[in-house]
């Protein structure tokens, strides 16, 4: 009698958690870790009890079979994310090789729903393929009661046991094998790597294991084609799996530290010329102009200040942007633009620059530096601020090579990324390092003159349109309103600067005092970032799409912008937005879509991430029968699009 | 000491045919065509170069696979076939599976399948031992190559773009992109092609390795 309650209590308990079906072979059920009947993100897995000698398959099943397909059904306001892959295990079939599941495995999926959402029943049309030797595809549809409570510690052992750690790798291709070097201090008996990419590796063969050095290891996968450009997948050890993601040497994406290094310094170089950053350098090349007749000592001096800056300000923003990311934030280059409060202070910068340029007024900061004061030329801190707010102003630009170095940096371990933040920062110095090196090749500039005093007046113009293009930027973010306070700001700014140069001592401390308390004003009234609209002609990114248009055999062109990336706004002006390249994109039928990261954005950053990059413009390009979406160059005319596009 | 000698030969050979036997050879595209000879389900021997100056088309098959079954319970496979066959194309149905293993067949079940199917191949092949399933490399059912005229390999791989994935199952094979029906004409014209190889997909061919 207590047997038969017992088995009648297992089998209603069971009725109440999944539902399990039978589906020949396995027996499939929903189980979730919901906890409390308002969660607003909790994870469902689908189990799945193979039949022993029964197997199905990871994402990439290797030589033969095929993953899973899950086709929920859900409400408006549930989002359900991709299945989180737990660690596979290989099946061999000699002479071939796949990899999967076997025994009993569960497959989690991230549900995050909205408050409003009255999410009371889950359901999943699942099919996959169960093999022995032979295949049969099986399916289930499943559905789980969500009222009623009951959370599953297998499905949370299960999420404990996933792959999440990214382990970092450096990887080259050498005698037909992708060498894989990781370092591991804990021992471990088995190594192996499982491939996302299902083109390039020769499964079937060994992988070999070496101990290179203490705790450094190299794993070999022998390939089948040699033009990998990146690669991921898991790396299990002993069974415990680690994410490995990597970008190998090529022209294009993948490089080793060398070519990190080499890159960051010619990205630095051309960055001088970037239209952000070009009248600020002009000024600061204005002022070695009229040092001219100046004895070598003081050029080498002033032109070490000013290089000072620049390494200093490039080392705090890799230190910075390091101890962000170790918290887990997805950030990038230009990522400081994302606070309307960083733009609407550059916006002031610039603003104030203009002003004292066009109105030549002296003022002793150290911004007199700028300008070609002979009292300041002992004053080293000015061409030290220089190099640092020329820095700044770079930072929403991205030069030619510069983003695939600074993305290499900054998804490497940490001891890649100060070198190559330094070598950024050499590059962007180089002319004045030369200059401090040879201080005698001043001499090949023009001679000083009062030419020098008509071009610095012009100069204000540039900057005052750099602050005009920041206050778009600020608009962007933020709101109209919002803007008429920060250009209030800016009225205060040029009134004090009247006042600190007309007038005396105590008069300055008026105008600083009105410009504080305005400041103070406006941080009262912190802007709210605001929501972007989508062009009409293009599609809003999600971090789904490219996988489904993929599957949809729909080509597509994605284009990561922001409206403070000013090389994504000249691009846009000279390529993407053109006519002919809109005209091009729907003949071709080529989906355009936008991802933008005007604002902060995690999944936009982790997009990026998957191209191993950390900042914009990054355009991605994928047509039917490519194995791989392309990465454009990061300068575009309608010329090389097309070409690219064909 | 003659023994010992011949059996440390005999040792050698057979651990490096045991080696040969279970490795897959990844022949190029563009490149030669590994030759090969077999018997098909009329007895006759059929050698590759018996075809030179005719394209011809190699499907690794196996009708129990549910793959493979897909594509003949729809008609997609007889299609394709008729429409090389109007090409000219030779077309030769490979089946690789081991004695006892699914897909194996005997002779007279592989003609009564050509029949019932309203398949279209050239000839049926019994590759019961694997041989020219490992030669090229094939390790999926479907598993398809595209040779010209003058013996090149110009295509390998999936038969169409719609088997990644469980979706296979529910995709009308009408509207997929077929690499082979699609590629005919650039083959016979012994041209490279612009989709040379892609990734197969279905059951794996069931190879004798025990």
């Amino acid at each position: 009698m207590k047997n038969i309650l017992l088995s009648c209590a297992i089998f209603i308990s069971s009725l109440l958690l999944a539902n399990p079906v039978e589906t020949g072979h396995a027996k499939a059920s929903l189980i979730t870790n919901l906890q409390d009947p308002n969660q607003e993100s909790f994870y469902v897995g689908i189990r799945l009890q193979m039949q022993e000698g029964w197997h199905t398959y990871w994402e990439n099943p290797g030589d033969s079979g095929s993953p899973f397909d899950a086709v929920w059904a859900t409400d408006e306001g549930v989002i359900v994310e991709n299945v989180q892959w737990p660690t596979p295990i290989t099946i061999p079939y000699p002479p071939l090789m796949t990899y999967g599941y076997e025994g009993d495995i569960v497959f989690p999926f991230q549900i995050f729903r909205s408050q409003e959402t009255n999410l009371k029943e889950i359901k999943v049309d699942f099919n996959f393929l169960i093999c022995a030797d032979i295949c049969i595809p099986e399916s289930a549809s499943l559905s789980l009661d969500l009222s009623v409570i009951a959370p599953s510690e297998i499905l949370d052992k299960q999420i404990r046991s996933l792959p999440t750690k990214l382990i970092s790798t450096e990887s080259l291709i050498k005698g037909g094998s992708l060498v894989v070097r990781f370092r591991r201090d804990a021992p471990f008996l088995n190594a192996y790597l499982f491939p996302r990419e299902d083109n390039y590796f020769s499964y079937p063969e060994t992988q070999q294991l070496e101990n290179v050095a203490d705790n450094i290891y190299e794993i070999s996968i022998p390939l089948v084609s040699a033009n990998l450009e990146s690669f991921s997948g898991i790396l299990s050890l002993d069974g415990e799996g680690f994410l490995v993601k990597e970008e190998l040497q090529s022209a294009t994406g993948g490089m080793s530290l060398w070519q990190a290094l080499m890159f960051a310094l010619l990205g630095g170089l051309i960055l001088n010329l970037m239209p952000c950053v070009f009248p600020v350098i002009s000024l600061k090349v204005l002022s070695f102009v009229s040092m001219g007749g100046d004895d070598h000592t003081k050029i080498r001096n002033h032109a070490l200040a000013f290089v000072g800056g620049v390494m200093s300000t490039f080392l705090s923003i890799a230190t910075a942007l390091m101890i962000i990311r170790s918290t887990g934030s997805m950030i990038g280059w230009g990522y400081q633009l994302q606070s309307p409060v960083v733009v609407g202070i550059l916006t002031l910068i610039m603003l104030g620059i203009g002003l004292i340029l066009l109105t030549n007024i002296n003022i002793a900061s150290g911004l007199t530096s700028l300008g070609t004061n002979i009292q300041s030329r002992n004053d080293y801190s000015g061409s030290f601020f220089t190099g640092v707010l020329a820095v700044v102003v770079a930072s929403p630009c991205t030069a030619p090579f510069m983003g695939a170095a600074v993305g290499y940096a900054l998804l490497q371990p940490s001891f890649a990324t100060l070198p190559i933040f330094l070598s950024l920062g050499l590059g962007f110095a180089g002319p004045y390092l030369i200059l401090a090196i040879k201080p005698e090749w001043i001499g090949a500039l023009p001679k000083p003159g009062a030419w020098m005093e008509t071009l610095k007046q012009f100069f204000a113009f540039p900057m005052i349109a750099t602050a005009l293009w920041l206050m778009w930027v600020f608009m962007v973010q933020t709101s109209g309103d919002a803007l008429i306070q920060l250009l209030i700001l800016g009225l205060c700014l040029g009134l004090a600067i009247w006042l600190i140069a007309t007038f005396e001592k105590k008069w300055r401390w008026f105008g600083l005092l009105a410009t504080i308390m305005l400041s103070i004003q406006i941080f009262n009234n912190l802007p709210t970032p605001s929501v972007m609209q989508a062009d009409a002609n293009s599609t809003s990114w999600t971090p789904t799409i490219e996988a489904e248009l993929q599957s949809n055999n729909q080509a597509y062109l994605i284009n990561f912008t922001a409206a403070w990336c000013i090389t994504c706004q000249t691009n846009e002006k000279a390529a993407l937005g053109r006519d002919e390249i809109q005209a091009y994109l729907m003949k071709e039928d080529i989906r355009y879509i936008k991802a933008d990261w005007t604002n902060r954005n995690e999944d936009i950053a982790e997009g990026l991430a998957q191209y191993n990059r950390t900042g914009i413009p990054l355009y991605i390009f994928w047509k039917p029968g490519m194995n791989q979406s392309k990465i454009l160059p990061a300068v575009l005319t309608d010329d090389i699009l097309i070409r690219y596009l064909r | 000491m003659k023994l010992m000698l011949s059996f440390v030969t005999f040792l050698i050979l057979s651990s490096n045919l045991m080696a040969a036997e279970i490795v897959l050879q990844n022949p190029k595209v563009n490149e030669q065509a590994p030759a090969f000879s077999g018997i098909d389900s009329y007895g006759n021997t059929i050698n590759l170069s018996d075809f030179i100056g005719q394209p011809v088309i190699l499907e690794w098959t196996n009708h129990e696979c549910p793959y493979v079954a897909k594509h003949y319970d729809e008609n997609n496979m007889q299609a394709v076939q008729e429409q090389a066959k109007r090409e000219d194309f030779i077309w030769l149905s490979i089946i690789s599976s081991t004695p006892g293993d699914q897909g194996h067949v005997k002779p007279s079940k592989a003609n009564e399948l050509t029949e019932s199917r309203s398949a279209y191949p050239s000839h049926v092949l019994l590759d019961e031992s694997g041989d020219i399933g490992m030669k090229y490399g094939a390790k999926t059912t479907p598993h398809m190559y595209m040779i010209d005229s003058e013996g090149i390999l110009r295509y390998k791989g999936a038969i169409d773009d719609v088997g990644k994935g469980m979706q296979f199952f529910s995709a009308s094979l009408k509207d997929a992109i077929n690499y082979v029906a699609n590629q005919l004409n650039d083959v016979k014209d012994n041209r490279q092609l612009e989709i040379s190889t892609t990734v197969a997909y279905g059951c794996s061919v069931k190879y004798n390795y025990d």
